[in-house]
């Protein structure tokens, strides 16, 4: 990946040192090497995990690179790869199904010309589905940018995402 | 903020906030947390802004509140003192409730709660029914509190219960009060907290751990979600307490990452209680400490499973281990550990506060206190909705879920999510427990109950529930993760069509293997769905492996478009309908008559399942389809044109009825070249067309007009021929026999009274009727039944001079089986209908009807097709004076020529082959209501259909019909589709018009109504050609 070669990696210290101190500030052992948390951190940042990134965590904790990966892989929430600007999440839970969640998928991937958890070519974009986000209650549900949509159609849809993509353009 | 350092600090601190808070003005509450995804934080600024400019900002506050559980109404905002509830709030309502609701005192009418029952505007929010109802005890004060102010939390009694235990209570005080309070697990399994606690604290270890497992993954579940949101302080007391009760000095919320309001919220309740000395080292200056973290989950389901979730705390793959050993003696880094779920902790607090006793006066025997339901899917209310244990579904779905949209009717609840099952409606009145949720192959689980009605495809969901656990496997061991995936392949190929003759032996086998086989409980359960939907959706599967049929026309891959779908003799409706958008009748015609040639009948009296499967009900309300098809019929010039070349010479096939399954087979066969004979006992033809439907629903000349399209295709037609034997038939020459002979004798009601005069079935005077026969009508009376039959004889009677005519029903109107639209115009027309009533005996004078006397019933339980069953009411009996009686219960079928031939099923009705309607014996078929016993026309007209086409595959030929498509391109343009448009009514005569004849009560639609009507059609078929195919993700 071209992306990974200027990764500034200062911001990824800061997080380990945070977590060293916040583990001697500590009076047990027990809050140490939360790798998860270290992660989540760092993909707080980045938008993603990157490889480097991962390295420099494994040199400075003393966990496996392998380990790492194994843990960034097993979980849903780690990227590997950089998303787009513009993150969208559909929710796929029971209730937003059973409301015609599959047809407002289908709405929104015409549009976007996108599949489910592939970017678009100009990293704009990220679709992304979630198992339930919890909102059933306003089935079907989108998140865009952290911000919940509910109660949507197949149309809504298609109009909030031709909505965020206008505003890209200005 | 100070360190609270002692119990008595905290009694103070709160008697000083309570004291404050007296003394301020009024208080909005808006929800802050789940109404933000309808606009909820836009309508809190915009309260804040009308606020401040008008200078209010000491005497009103606006509060972001927890979720008021009523997430359908919202944004929600409530005005206190006085409990005003407004519902669906926008941002530009916010100047008007600051000045008239706070300033004025005044209610705003508009925007108050309407309850669609009664349509009356409800102002507290304490008397709608959606709360009335329910016994909000973990809910109560989320509406009240700002989650991020530990003042509020406190001035409600908060952290009183830790300072109770802490001050006055030993661990094993506190172990045996929630031990005997019967507190069960909420997430799911219902294992007895205080056990659970017991074990912890008796097992060896330094630093023991408490976890609350906030990692609510079953999809459609979202309790925890808001109990964190909204009052996080709550969790975080009960897991004090539960910490102080184990001897834990560390703990974790472990909560999903998709939850990023409960992260912060939580975090921030943790900060200000370390703050107040809640949390941390001395807590309340006692010698007890605990230091709670929050950890996010990174999205795995399998991290609900305790062992999965440990290894996730630990900075490991979350996947679960073998036990024992239980976490309760080896959990987190080797130490007890004790995880609790967020609404078991929420419980804890309030056990201790109101003393055991109080909680066990709630809920059943085994299973105590209330719990938390997340209510979605296709119900009214959705929102979070707290009964308490033992409540059933219909009090939850219909007394405070308000029931089902547009009426339609449960199919089943899903409960307990993926590892859960659905239960169907016959189990609506079973109260709800873990033990009887367990019994009938669900499982309580955290709570989620999606509602799913006739539109919700059962096979559909046990694949989404497949595809979701073979997604979450961790694929630690082999029966989870390879089971799931072929249990998935062979759902999915059901759903697509591809399924195939023992698929469901094959799934009932795997199941059971991945259930034996796996190692936690995600594996043990995901079969649950599909064992489950197997036990009571049998048939479902069978249609779609059988008939490649999708009863809920929810399945993609078999759904070409959902009216088609939903038409039992397949007509390509969207076809039609385009063609009367573009003003081309004669061409709309031709296109139903590929698929069913009684275009005036079926465009009058068919019962329309197309539309109960319009997809413009997601937009407004659906195609008028069954008007259209009218229109059609009535509008066009095509006058007797055949559709094929009519056919000649010697017939084929004999065919016994010339009702619609026969008259259908009959012109069937002619479109494929076959010719038959058509034998009907009658002087006219119709069957049930003719002598069972009144005038005033179907003219003889409509009917008159399909007969004759039939008969010009060659058809031969035998009135008065009665045929005694249909073996006969093929000795006398003909090849294959089709049996359609109806169900034309009435039920009897088979009570004293029934044979004397002026007792007359509903059949046999709607026959009379119509051939022309005398019918004397009485002058009251009373018709016994609530099908069409009841109400057709009922209307009949009006019109033949009755002076009152009651309907006497045993349940209510709301479970009678006639079309809506025909009681409607019955009552309209003076009907008296009278519910819940059953006869008992026929009183008489003289041998003549003198009155009928009744028994009150009451609706009981649900019955296997989740209609509530009626219950006598002891002693209830009364007369009702009458001179003439009706029974109309149900019809018997009519099968003299195959009676003595045939095989029967167990409940002795003719064996057919659903496909080809072949009976036991080669050569002679039977279909229609002969067979069903009475259904519906479009049924009988596909039996007629199918025999057609098996009947021509019999004599060797392809079975093959017409091509089935009318070439209309007709798209609605985007603005029509986007703008919603109001469902075309067809004009009906005026009822004054209507008692003095049997003339035609409905109009039918002009053509400007019929073009516009037409172009409110979405074309769904053409989207679908345009849709790319469904990439397979593997």
């Amino acid at each position: 990946m071209a992306v990974a070669l200027e990764i500034d990696l200062a911001p990824v210290e800061e997080i380990l040192e945070k977590s060293a101190a916040s583990r001697n500030g500590d009076d047990e052992e027990f809050c140490s090497g939360d790798i998860i948390s270290i992660l989540q951190e760092i993909q707080r940042i980045y938008g993603y995990l990157p490889f480097e990134a991962l390295r420099r965590v494994s040199q400075r904790t003393g966990v496996p690179e392998s380990r790492i990966q194994g843990v960034v892989t097993f979980y849903a929430q780690f990227h590997r790869e950089p998303r787009g600007r513009h993150r969208l999440t559909l929710c796929c839970g029971t209730s937003c199904h059973v409301r015609g969640g599959n047809k407002l998928l289908d709405a929104v991937k015409k549009v976007l010309d996108l599949e489910p958890g592939s970017t678009s070519a100009d990293s704009q974009v990220t679709l992304e589905t979630a198992a339930c986000l919890g909102a059933c209650a306003l089935s079907p549900v989108m998140v865009i940018n952290g911000k919940y949509y509910g109660k949507l159609t197949p149309r809504k849809g298609e109009r909030l995402v031709r909505m965020m993509a206008r505003e890209e353009q200005t | 903020m100070k360190r609270l350092g002692t119990v008595a600090e905290l009694h103070a601190w709160r008697e000083r906030i309570r004291a404050n808070v007296r003394k301020g003005g009024h208080t909005i509450a808006v929800c802050g947390t789940g109404c933000d995804a309808v606009g909820a934080s836009e309508v809190a600024e915009a309260l804040d802004r009308a606020i401040a400019q008008r200078g209010l900002e000491r005497s009103v506050l606006v509060k972001r509140t927890g979720c008021h559980g009523f997430c359908e109404q919202g944004p929600i905002v409530v005005v206190r003192p006085g409990d005003i509830f407004y519902a669906r709030v926008e941002p530009a309502d916010a100047a008007e409730i600051v000045d008239k609701s706070v300033a004025g005192g005044e209610i705003i009418e508009r925007l108050l709660y309407k309850d669609p029952v009664t349509g009356e505007r409800v102002i507290r929010e304490q008397d709608i029914p959606f709360y009335a109802r329910q016994t909000r005890v973990l809910l109560r004060d989320n509406s009240r509190m700002d989650p991020l102010s530990l003042e509020d939390y406190v001035a409600n009694d908060g952290y009183a219960a830790l300072a109770k235990a802490l001050s006055e209570m030993t661990p094993d005080q506190v172990i045996d009060e929630i031990l005997e309070s019967g507190l069960r697990g909420r997430g799911g399994a219902g294992f007895p907290t205080g056990v659970k606690w017991r074990f912890c604290r008796e097992a060896p270890g330094e630093c023991k751990v408490i976890v609350c497992n906030a990692d609510e993954g079953d999809p459609g579940a979202f309790m925890d979600r808001s109990l964190l949101e909204g009052a996080p302080h709550a969790i975080l007391e009960g897991m004090c307490i539960a910490a102080y009760a184990i001897g834990a000095r560390r703990g974790f919320v472990y909560v999903r990452a998709e939850y990023p309001l409960a992260v912060r919220h939580t975090r921030i309740a943790i900060e200000q209680a370390q703050q107040a000395g809640l949390l941390g080292d001395r807590i309340l200056g006692t010698g007890f400490r605990l230091h709670l973290s929050v950890r996010e989950g990174a999205g795995a389901f399998v991290c609900g499973e305790e062992t999965a979730l440990i290894a996730s705390l630990e900075g490991r793959r979350g996947t679960p281990r073998t036990r024992p050993p239980f976490p309760a003696r080896q959990g987190y880094r080797g130490q007890p550990t004790t995880i609790n779920n967020v609404e078991t902790l929420a419980n804890v607090p309030l056990i201790l506060r109101h003393g055991k006793d109080w909680y066990r006066s709630i809920g059943t025997d085994a299973s105590k206190g209330t719990k938390i339901f997340a209510l979605a899917g296709k119900v009214n209310n959705t929102g979070l909705v707290e009964a308490p244990m033992g409540a059933t579904l219909r009090q939850i779905i219909f007394d405070i879920g308000g029931g089902i949209p547009r009426k339609r009717r449960v199919k089943a609840v899903q409960m307990g999510g993926p590892s859960g099952g659905c239960v169907p409606a016959q189990f609506l009145d079973l109260p709800i427990d873990y033990e009887s949720m367990k019994e009938i192959g669900a499982i309580m689980g955290s709570g989620g109950l999606i509602v799913m009605d006739e539109l919700t495809c059962i096979v559909d969901i046990a694949r989404f529930f497949m595809e979701f656990v073979q997604n979450e496997s961790c694929g630690k061991c082999v029966p989870c993760r390879i089971g799931t995936r072929h249990l998935l392949d062979l759902l999915t190929r059901i759903c697509e069509g591809q399924g195939q003759e023992g698929d469901i032996e094959r799934l009932e086998e795997l199941a059971r293997l991945v259930k034996a086989g796996s190692l936690c409980g995600l594996g043990q359960t995901a079969p649950n769905p599909v064992l489950s939907t197997l036990r009571y959706f049998r048939e479902e599967y069978e249609e779609h492996i059988r008939q490649r049929h999708c009863r809920a026309a929810a399945c993609e891959a078999l759904v070409e478009t959902p009216c088609s779908h939903a038409c039992p003799a397949g007509v390509n409706v969207p076809h039609y309908i385009g063609l009367i958008a573009e003003g081309r009748e004669n061409d709309a015609v031709n296109v139903v008559r590929r698929r069913n040639p009684f275009v005036s009948v079926c465009g009058r009296v068919c019962d329309a399942p197309c539309e109960t499967r319009c997809r413009r009900v997601d937009l407004d309300e659906p195609l008028a389809i069954r008007a259209l098809k009218r229109y059609a019929g009535d509008h066009n010039d095509n006058g007797r044109a055949t559709l094929t070349r009519p056919v000649s010479g010697k017939a084929e096939v004999a065919i016994i009825g010339s009702g619609p399954a026969g008259l259908a087979c009959a012109y069937f066969l002619a479109l494929l070249q076959r010719c038959s004979t058509v034998f009907e006992a009658l002087p006219i033809p119709g069957g049930m067309l003719a002598v069972g439907i009144p005038e005033f629903r179907l003219p003889k000349a409509a009917l008159q007009a399909d007969i004759d399209f039939i008969l010009s295709h060659g058809v031969d037609l035998r009135t008065n021929t009665r045929i005694g034997k249909a073996d006969a038939l093929l000795s006398q020459g003909y090849r294959a026999v089709f049996v359609a002979t109806g169900a034309q004798t009435g039920q009897p009601l088979n009570i004293e009274g029934e044979r004397s005069a002026g007792v007359i079935d509903a059949l046999s005077l709607l026959r009379r009727r119509a051939l022309g026969e005398p019918c004397h009508c009485g002058k009251i009376v009373a018709v016994v039944g609530g099908g069409n039959a009841a109400v057709d004889a009922a209307r009949s009677a009006l019109r033949l001079g009755a002076e009152t005519v009651y309907i006497l029903y045993r349940r209510t109107r709301e479970e009678m089986p006639a079309y809506e639209e025909e009681v409607e115009a019955g009552l309209a027309e003076g009907l008296e209908l009278m519910e819940l009533v059953a006869p008992k005996r026929i009183h008489t004078a003289d041998g003549r009807v003198s009155g009928i006397e009744l028994i009150k019933m009451r609706l009981g339980e649900a019955d296997s097709g989740g209609r509530r069953r009626p219950i006598p009411v002891e002693g209830s009996e009364f007369v009702l004076p009458c001179d003439m009686v009706v029974p109309a219960i149900g019809q018997q079928p009519s099968l003299e020529p195959v009676n003595h031939l045939v095989e029967r099923t167990a409940s002795g009705a003719v064996r057919v082959d659903a496909r080809t309607c072949v009976t036991s014996v080669a050569r002679i078929f039977a279909g229609g209501d002969c067979i069903s016993g009475g259904g519906t026309v479009i049924e009988a007209i596909a039996a007629g259909q199918r025999t057609a086409v098996a009947i021509d595959r019999l004599l060797g030929g392809s079975g093959v019909l017409p091509e089935n498509t009318g070439g209309s391109l007709w798209r609605p343009a985007a603005e029509q589709m986007a703008a919603a448009s109001s469902r075309c009514k067809e004009d009906m005569l005026p009822v004054e018009h209507r008692r003095n004849g049997f003339a035609e009560v409905v109009a039918g639609l002009g053509p400007l109504h019929a073009r516009q009507e037409a172009q409110r059609c979405m074309r769904c078929d053409l989207e679908r050609r345009h849709r790319r195919p469904v990439k397979q993700e593997r």
